[in-house]
């Protein structure tokens, strides 16, 4: 309950400036890419990928960036309809499976210092939460 | 010249019980939906029992003396007020710490403190209420029925039909596939737990994302996401989603020990958790 009311405080208190042009990825809102995608690392925004890359991962889970996510055929296809129906098709989406392998990503943290991503509180790039508090809500201008 | 003595209409006896019904069904309401996923109808009901209270306190101070309504009633049992005062005190603290912590957070632990204790205030207020209007014959009834349901709400509080359909499941499994199957223990779960394996060198035990101690929080050893507590003790919403549970059985197993587990090793896991 906590965190509802923190999470509906903080949303209300930076929705506005949000919309009003900040850089906001729409959030993921299927409800089984969230609990399905969500549990090891956060529920990436499928705009981060183009379709083919979501495409590509989703039929090879078993050997995902060396973990395991293996998962039921019928979730994994309704997973893959709703990523690829909203891969990002330009700017963000590349060809590639990994975002945070993506010049875009390089671009957007070259002035993140090296040694901060091998820090105890981040371990990875993919961690966007560590630094983005309301990454999961698709907002990443906040620091 | 005395007045005659006020004569309540039958209106004023069912307002104090409609009151009742009020107070107490916001206060059912309000418990049963603390909970995140039910947090617009909980704040609802906390408003609901502060609207309530403050309306019968506006209608003390306009009922007549002698009123069922009044505020001071002279010929109230003293340990029936005592207890009227505790419970309305306690219940509307809770409702209001409740509305505060809305929006300051730091307030939702005393919150949920008082909330605790305003069930106990009514707990007690409806024992009185019996021993001071129904005498100890109808005491001695409800005291038996209160047993049976305690008797009946302890372990309930600790397990869930649902993690123990879980079990349950795993222990038929287990007898099929293995003749001499004679329980799951709790001791083996946890060598389970701890075991390093070097099928994965990055992931060698269960404990490296679920932590040395399963109570505190964990953390995912290649993502850094933080994994809640997994033993129930710590996070009672554990093991309740059979799909969930096999889905994470079968994932990590495979990274750490290269292998299914077996129905015998998933039950030995859950029982160190859930004894936890
Ligand atoms: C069993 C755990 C697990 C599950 C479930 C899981 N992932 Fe992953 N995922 C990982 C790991 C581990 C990595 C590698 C992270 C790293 O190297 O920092 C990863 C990486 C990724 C990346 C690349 C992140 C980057 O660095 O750019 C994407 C995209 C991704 N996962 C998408 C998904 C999607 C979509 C799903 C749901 C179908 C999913 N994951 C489910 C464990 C998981
Ligand atoms: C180690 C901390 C860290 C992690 C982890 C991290 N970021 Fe960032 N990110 C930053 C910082 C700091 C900036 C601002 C850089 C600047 O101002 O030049 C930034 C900027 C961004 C921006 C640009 C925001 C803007 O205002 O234009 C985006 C988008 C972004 N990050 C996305 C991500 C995503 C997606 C992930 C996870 C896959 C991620 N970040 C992980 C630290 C991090
Ligand atoms: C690489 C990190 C990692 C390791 C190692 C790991 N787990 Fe998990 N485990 C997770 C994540 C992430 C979740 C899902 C997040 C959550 O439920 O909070 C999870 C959840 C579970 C669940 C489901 C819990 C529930 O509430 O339904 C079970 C069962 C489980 N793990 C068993 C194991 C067993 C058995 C091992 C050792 C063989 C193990 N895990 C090792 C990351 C890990």
């Amino acid at each position: 309950m906590k965190r509802l009311i923190l999470a509906t405080i903080l949303s209300v208190a930076v929705a506005a400036p949000a919309m009003a042009g900040g850089d906001w990825v729409a959030p993921v809102k299927d409800p089984l890419t969230l609990k399905e995608c969500g549990s090891c690392h956060m529920a990436f925004q499928p705009a981060f990928l183009s379709a083919d890359a979501w495409r590509k991962m989703m039929s090879n889970l078993a050997n995902h960036f060396g973990d395991n996510a293996e998962m039921a055929p019928d979730k994994v296809s309704a997973i893959t309809q709703y990523l690829t129906a909203n891969a990002g098709g330009y700017r963000r989406g590349v060809s590639d499976s990994k975002i945070t392998d993506t010049a875009w990503f390089a671009r957007k943290h070259r002035k993140v210092a090296p040694e901060v991503w091998t820090r105890k509180d981040v371990m990875s790039r993919s961690n966007c939460p560590a630094c983005h508090k309301q990454a999961e809500q698709g907002l990443y201008d906040d620091d | 010249m005395s007045a005659a003595p006020y004569k309540p209409s039958r209106w004023e006896f069912q307002g104090v019980r409609l009151w009742h019904a009020a107070l107490l069904g916001g206060f059912v309401i309000a418990w049963v939906t603390g909970d995140e996923d039910t947090y617009a109808m909980h704040l609802f009901a906390g408003w609901w029992v502060a609207a309530v209270v403050t309306l019968r306190l506006v209608a003390a101070l306009l009922a007549p003396a002698g009123s069922p309504l009044a505020l001071k009633r002279p010929n109230r049992n003293q340990m029936l007020t005592v207890s009227i005062l505790s419970t309305l005190a306690l219940t509307v603290l809770a409702a209001f710490s409740g509305i505060a912590a809305d929006v300051a957070p730091f307030l939702e632990d005393p919150h949920e403190a008082l909330a605790v204790m305003s069930l106990w205030a009514i707990g007690l207020h409806v024992l009185v209420a019996v021993i001071v209007f129904k005498g100890r014959q109808w005491l001695r009834r409800v005291s038996a029925a209160l047993v049976v349901v305690a008797l009946g709400a302890v372990p309930a509080l600790a397990a869930d039909p649902a993690r123990d359909a879980i079990v349950a499941a795993y222990a038929a499994q287990a007898k099929q596939q293995d003749a001499g199957f004679s329980g799951f223990s709790a001791a083996r779960g946890e060598a389970l737990y701890r075991l390093r394996h070097t099928v994965n060198p990055e992931i060698a035990s269960c404990s490296t994302c679920h932590t040395d101690d399963p109570t505190k929080p964990g953390r995912h050893a290649k993502t850094g996401r933080v994994i809640e507590p997994v033993a129930v003790s710590a996070n009672p919403k554990r093991f309740v989603e059979a799909d969930k549970v096999e889905e994470r059985f079968m994932r990590d197993c495979k990274s750490i020990f290269g292998r299914v587990c077996t129905a015998t090793e998933k039950g030995d896991y859950l029982t160190f958790l859930i004894n936890r």
